[in-house]
């Protein structure tokens, strides 16, 4: 960048240097006070000092809401960016990512993030931390499973997840309400009834964890220690409405296809706490004994995941 | 956050001329043209169709791709139903991209094709805008 741009141009609010050739951003644009949109795509950016020094600390980082950078060569997300709190636009595409970092929580007005066509093969819960979220891309990426937390983005209206890995979805995905649009073509996700996946029988910790959880067993962080204290804090609730149990690490992972709108047929993974959790949503159970009941909280279960799937208005799987 | 459709002109009810315009990543699905002439020219960007054959009768297995290219800056491509079914992506992650579509006689209604299992589904067409004027729904 010239030198003395601040000089010359203080009052610069966009910044266009796409398709310059340029390597690195210096000093120059630190003291830009009104700069609130920086796009510098198709450049030679993602070494060391593609992002100046003393990012943080500028008023570059309250100004600046719309932030460009795809088409460079960054293999990380450089962790001065994270300090732009003001951010509400950010596109990393098409460069070299192969995670995203946890810190990416901290882009607090974060309501657009493009990161397709990278090579990232997870997603870290804490993404699901941005509550302004509205807008996610995620394709063309070796995304293998999508964590359950993201669940909670609220905002989220659309996500693109075309062309990964993707196998299966969780069924948590059916919670975000303000969903419009999710692509998910070009992933391998399975088309079949899956037996259920190898069940590891629960460890003495876990069945001892579930009573304590189950039958509200009173304790207090001086009567355990720390790490077991820790431990109960990690329960997650099987899904089973007619259950009501907990699991730790022990759990029966069972898909099970929902109808959206009667068009598609998508594959999501359920945790449930044991196989005998599991038997009602298994169409493969024929116990001639509970067949009135199976039936029952298995179409139970299709009414409420139904319901959820009807929310989700423009799914897109081509 | 999906492409939208434009309507420019739609030529005394004879055909419809429309601008698409695509932002990064942006695709459509699988789509016929009921029995109409399709013709795309690419103003900006680049656009990748992919072309499909129809599915079998009551097909169950993946749609079989025949062909598929990259259309630049003032390339054109044509289509109906007798040539077969297509896809069409912008494909960058940089750059958008804006098509000009002439249908003959204008449609409504397509159906769109899921690739896994080559089930159809009608579907309605809507603009964004037209003439100018942003479409409400």
């Amino acid at each position: 960048l010239p030198a003395g741009l601040s000089q010359w141009f203080p009052a610069l609010e966009v910044l266009d240097v796409s398709g310059t050739g340029l390597a690195e951003m210096g000093a120059e644009l630190l003291s830009l006070p009104c700069l609130h949109t920086l796009l510098a795509k198709n450049n030679r950016l993602g070494g060391p000092g593609s992002l100046p020094k003393g990012l943080g600390q500028a008023p570059l980082a309250r100004s600046l809401r719309v932030l460009n950078l795809s088409g460079n060569r960054f293999a990380e997300v450089p962790p001065a960016l994270l300090q732009l709190r003001g951010l509400r636009s950010l596109s990393l595409g098409g460069n070299r990512l192969h995670s995203i970092p946890p810190d990416i929580q901290e882009l607090r007005s974060l309501e657009f993030l493009y990161l397709g066509g990278n090579f990232i093969t997870s997603i870290p819960p804490e993404l699901a931390k941005l509550p302004s979220l509205k807008y996610l891309v995620l394709c063309d990426n070796k995304i293998q499973s999508i964590p359950p937390q993201l669940a909670q983005l609220h905002s989220l209206r659309s996500l693109s997840l075309h062309n990964n890995l993707l196998t299966y979805l969780p069924r948590e995905i059916l919670n975000l309400v303000h969903l419009e649009e999710l692509s998910l073509r070009g992933n391998p996700l399975v088309v079949r009834f899956v037996r259920d996946l190898t069940y590891n029988p629960p460890s003495l910790q876990e069945l001892a964890g579930r009573t304590i959880k189950t039958r509200n067993v009173p304790y207090a962080p001086s009567d355990l220690p720390e790490t077991l204290v820790r431990y109960l804090s990690l329960a997650s609730n099987c899904p089973n409405p007619k259950c009501g149990g907990v699991y730790f690490d022990s759990c029966v992972r069972q898909i099970k296809f929902v109808d959206f709108c009667g068009k598609y047929r998508l594959p999501l993974m359920h945790y449930l706490c044991s196989p005998e959790c599991s038997s009602p949503f298994s169409s493969a159970s024929q116990s001639s004994t509970s067949q009135s009941s199976t039936s029952q909280s298995e179409s139970d279960s299709e009414d409420e995941a139904s319901v959820a799937a009807h929310r989700m208005q423009k799914v897109l799987l081509g | 956050f999906r492409y939208t459709r434009n309507l420019v002109d739609s030529g005394n009810g004879k055909f419809n001329l429309m601008i698409l315009c695509w932002g990064e990543g942006h695709g459509s699905s699988i789509h016929d043209h009921t029995d109409s002439h399709c013709f795309m020219k690419i103003l900006q960007g680049n656009l990748k169709e992919t072309l499909f054959e129809w599915p079998e009768k009551k097909g169950n297995g993946e749609m079989t791709r025949k062909s598929e290219r990259v259309l630049r800056e003032n390339q054109c491509a044509y289509i109906n139903d007798s040539i077969g079914l297509h896809r069409v992506e912008n494909i960058s992650h940089t750059e958008t991209a804006v098509s000009l579509h002439l249908y003959s006689p204008p449609f409504d209604t397509c159906n769109t094709f899921d690739q896994r299992t080559g089930h159809k589904h009608k579907v309605t067409m809507t603009f964004y805008s037209q003439y100018g004027e942003r479409t409400v729904c």
